[in-house]
């Protein structure tokens, strides 16, 4: 290993972290971030659903089928937090099955082959989806 | 020395391919969605060392094209995907390699094409779905090829030096 590989790492290991710790520090700087919170998702013919977190505290949880061109996406959204819970058996890697829970601003559900994404954003936030 | 360049490409594909196939047992996506190891590397990186460009390229085309046709994928969005990584993480391997030798050894090139094939595959991930939101788990991804980019240039350096002298061109 060179010295060279070295300087490759450290400024790899900078330049993630950076990228890692900026939502946080921006989310951090504008507070009150909890409330107008939104559920958004969007599915393969780019229409956006959108479900104020505020809605989803009750016994049930709300069930919404996504559709794309695999077939229909499961998203289950249950007190404050949601998920993808059921992929098209045709997905092969099922990568969005596997995310699990999201529940604030910055992590995100994708389904790239069935082209569905969920994730939540709150409504007063400056910043973007993703904050870059 | 054609007949056995063509004979260790073929060799290189198949442990290509049977890598590729190890790798898919392996979960790592429950740590951060997408994540890999890159095995499958190592084949097209050998194939860079020994025989230049344009037969690591060979090996790295082949191995996608074969693998997507056994997994089913072919023509669809994960062949896409791991074609662009590919690709991308190969042709910055190459830069690397050609340019930068006296600098990085196969440790770094290793490095620079974990980086970028994770830049590659999250760049056509976000022409598909366009939604911004993917590009979050680029840092944690990138994060994730130090170990891995690192792992596999050893592996490949062990491996070259396993390799019978009148093969080599050069030393790593």
């Amino acid at each position: 290993m060179t010295n060279y590989d070295k300087i490759l790492i450290i400024l790899i290991i900078v330049f993630s972290l950076i990228m890692i710790l900026y939502p946080f520090i921006s989310a951090y700087l504008d507070n009150g971030e909890e409330q107008n919170a939104f559920i958004y998702i969007k599915d393969s013919s780019q229409e956006v659903r959108r479900i104020p977190l505020s809605e989803t505290y009750q016994d049930e949880p709300i069930i919404i089928e996504a559709e794309g061109p695999l077939g229909i996406s499961i998203i289950e959204i249950h007190q404050g937090r949601a998920r993808l819970k059921k992929a098209p058996e045709e997905d092969p890697a099922k990568i969005c099955e596997k995310t699990g829970w999201i529940s604030k601003p910055g992590p995100s559900i994708i389904c790239v082959p069935n082209k569905i994404s969920v994730w939540i954003e709150t409504e007063d936030s400056d910043l973007d989806a993703i904050s870059w | 020395m054609r007949t056995r360049k063509i004979v260790i490409i073929s060799l290189l594909v198949g442990l290509g391919l049977v890598l590729h196939l190890v790798e898919n047992m392996i979960p790592l996506s429950f740590l951060i969605p997408g994540a890999k190891l890159g095995l499958a590397n190592i084949a097209n990186l050998l194939g860079l060392i020994l025989f230049g460009f344009f037969a690591g390229l060979q090996i790295l085309l082949l191995r996608i094209f074969l693998g997507s046709i056994l997994a089913g994928t072919f023509m669809t969005i994960n062949f896409y995907l791991s074609l662009s990584g590919g690709l991308l993480g190969y042709l910055i391997m190459s830069l690397f390699f050609y340019y930068l030798r006296e600098k990085f050894s196969i440790i770094g090139v290793s490095l620079g094409g974990a980086v970028f094939h994770n830049i590659g595959q999250i760049i056509t991930a976000y022409i598909i779905i366009s939604n911004t939101a993917i590009f979050y788990y680029l840092p944690y991804l990138i994060l994730l090829a130090l170990p891995t980019g690192v792992g596999i240039g050893l592996v490949t350096i062990f491996t070259y030096n396993y390799l019978p002298r009148e093969l080599k061109r050069i030393d790593v």
